[in-house]
């Protein structure tokens, strides 16, 4: 019997209303203060998916396209204008503290902690708040402490910790009252690439050790590839791709790199499809379009010219795909 | 069970907030030093305006014991529409929505907190300077009164200030709001001078306002040297309390409903 999902969404839709001021002398400013014109903007659009428990998935769009918006009101803190939202089972807008218990949240750009206070406090705060009994508490703590290497910096005020402990921290807090779900804004941003692989491995651990799901957003393409294994893509509050990484790359990837290391100094390719992307001494990075040739024939190619060395071929970057996907909805939208 | 539970909820905001007062003490020392300051300057303007022979309808020692306690009940009530405007323009609102506590219980809970620390310093300072600049206490039995009421005072005007505070889900700014009602609450409230000293027709608008029972109320036990009528008092602070309970309230419900996360 497959499980219940642990989120499941349909036809969201979520609109806000914006003031936007008319532009003009005293008599506009006077008719802003008493009648103030709005423009009502739609932030997501009969979005819908689901997510079954302990599923890791990417939650991925440009700026404004509705991702955040989207985890509000999966957190239950923004209320949806139409559509069905359930997140394990409950209605977040109307079940709001009782959902509470069983998720948890990051705001990359947030804080939930005390910036005065050494994270301890913030700590033993939500203990109280999520109602976890002492022993259990200082059991969570302990291992969280222990598996996000909080120790050193457990008694520090926040306000003097790094940027990346600090995210540790955010982390551990919202992991304190052991949720089934962690809904993820942007985890690693401001992040360096050491804190960054840091965060995505803890993230990857607790999903994989203690089931938990994790949605997370990101414009970060390392945090998809790393922690996550299904990508759902969203764009002017619409979906646009959903399903495993794999695929997405499969079905947008239309390049590949291809790098030569060869006997010979230098190699002359001159084939349809195939561009020059860097040429150095016995070295050259090639760009392959995979509708006009295949790697196979440049490596003949190239294999006629000279012996080779070694080789590689990656796929274009993750980055490379989801603009691609972005763009093709963008000509889409302008021609509608 | 439940209710034990979702007190200590709010006990643990209140106590974060007092250590973040213990551990914050410039804010508190420099109301200390305001205090005293201002104590000082109205000491002697009353002084030298009975010297003056002008009626004031009061004993100097009175009308300085009186301003004590007022601005005591002003300086200890934590200004929390700062704190609540800051956090709805950054947006970090959205970490305290999700916790499953309401959100502006725990902010009137840190606002205690606060005042928890506060009002005990602030309200020797009162007493201290008050006694420095007059030489003569007044009976201790309706002093003693002033602190239980003073701190239902103090907590009645940072519910009005977490009002206002609600009020940044709609403006950009809640400070012209927060002047305004500030300067209500410092004419109708009587910080300076005591009611009785009004105009009648002043004395009949005040009293339709909350704000008496802010200042003038806990003070006037000592203009009056007597504990009567605290019942009435604390009756009138608690229906006030309702009140303002109410419209915080009402705001938040509204807010929820319509709220829009700066930022993304």
């Amino acid at each position: 019997m497959r499980a219940a999902p642990a989120v499941e969404i349909t036809d969201l839709c979520k609109a806000f209303h914006v003031r936007r001021p008319r532009p003009g002398g005293f008599v506009a400013r006077v008719q802003n203060f008493f009648r103030p014109h709005t423009q009502t903007v739609t932030a997501v659009d009969r979005l819908s998916f689901s997510i079954a428990p302990g599923e890791r998935v990417a939650f991925v769009g440009p700026n404004g396209a509705g991702k955040s918006t989207t985890l509000k009101v999966l957190a239950g803190i923004l209320q949806p204008d139409a559509g069905s939202v359930r997140v394990l089972g409950l209605e977040p807008a109307r079940q709001r503290r009782e959902l509470a218990f069983r998720v948890g949240t990051v705001f990359g750009q947030r804080s939930q902690l005390w910036y005065q206070l050494p994270p301890r406090d913030t700590f033993a705060l939500l203990g109280r708040v999520y109602e976890i009994a002492g022993t259990e508490h200082r059991r969570r703590l302990d291992a969280l402490t222990a598996a996000f290497g909080l120790g050193p910096i457990l008694d520090t005020p926040v306000r003097q910790l790094s940027l990346g402990e600090r995210m540790r921290c955010e982390i551990a807090a919202s992991l304190l009252h052991a949720p089934r779900i962690l809904f993820l804004d942007e985890p690693t941003i401001g992040l360096d690439v050491s804190a960054k692989a840091v965060i995505r491995e803890l993230l990857h651990t607790e999903s994989a050790q203690n089931g938990v799901t994790l949605l997370l957003t990101s414009h970060d393409t390392g945090d998809i590839e790393r922690v996550c294994e299904r990508v759902i893509v969203i764009h002017r509050g619409r979906l646009l791709w959903d399903g495993p990484i794999a695929h997405l790359r499969r079905r947008y990837l239309t390049t590949k790199r291809l790098t030569v290391w060869s006997e010979a100094e230098r190699l002359e390719l001159q084939l349809p499809g195939v561009r020059v992307v860097s040429s150095d001494a016995f070295r050259t990075e090639l760009e392959v379009a995979l509708d006009v040739a295949s790697v196979g024939q440049v490596i003949d190619a190239a294999l006629a010219q000279s012996p080779v060395r070694d080789l590689a071929v990656e796929d274009a970057p993750l980055d490379a795909v989801i603009r691609a996907l972005y763009a093709e909805a963008e000509a889409g939208s302008s021609e509608s | 069970m439940r209710t034990a539970s979702a007190v200590s909820k709010y006990i643990a905001f209140a106590r974060v907030a007092t250590a973040l007062a213990r551990r914050d003490r410039g804010e508190l020392y420099g109301r200390m030093l305001f205090f005293a300051v201002i104590l000082g300057v109205f000491s002697s303007l009353w002084r030298a305006v009975a010297e003056a022979g002008m009626p004031i309808a009061a004993d100097p020692r009175l009308l300085v014991w009186y301003l004590a306690t007022t601005e005591w009940i002003i300086l200890s009530a934590p200004p929390v529409h700062a704190e609540l405007q800051e956090s709805i323009r950054r947006g970090d609102v959205v970490c305290r929505l999700g916790r499953p506590v309401s959100y502006v219980g725990a902010a009137f809970a840190e606002a205690l907190g606060l005042l928890a620390v506060r009002a005990p310093v602030l309200a020797a300072t009162a007493w201290a300077c008050a006694f420095a600049f007059t030489g003569w206490i007044p009976p201790l039995a309706p002093l003693a009164l002033t602190l239980p009421l003073g701190f239902a005072a103090a907590a009645l005007i940072a519910a009005m200030y977490l009002w206002i505070g609600l009020l940044a889900f709609w403006l950009e700014d809640v400070s012209p709001v927060f002047w305004v009602v500030q300067k209500l609450l410092f004419v109708f409230g009587g910080l300076m001078l005591p009611i009785e000293l009004y105009p009648r027709a002043m004395q009949i608008a005040a009293a339709w306002t909350p704000f008496p029972v802010m200042l003038a109320g806990p003070a006037s036990f000592v203009l009056r040297q007597s504990a009567a009528d605290s019942l009435t008092l604390a009756l009138e602070q608690a229906a006030w309390g309702g009140g303002i309970a109410f419209a915080v309230w009402w705001a938040f419900r509204r807010a929820s409903a319509t709220l829009t996360i700066n930022g993304g």
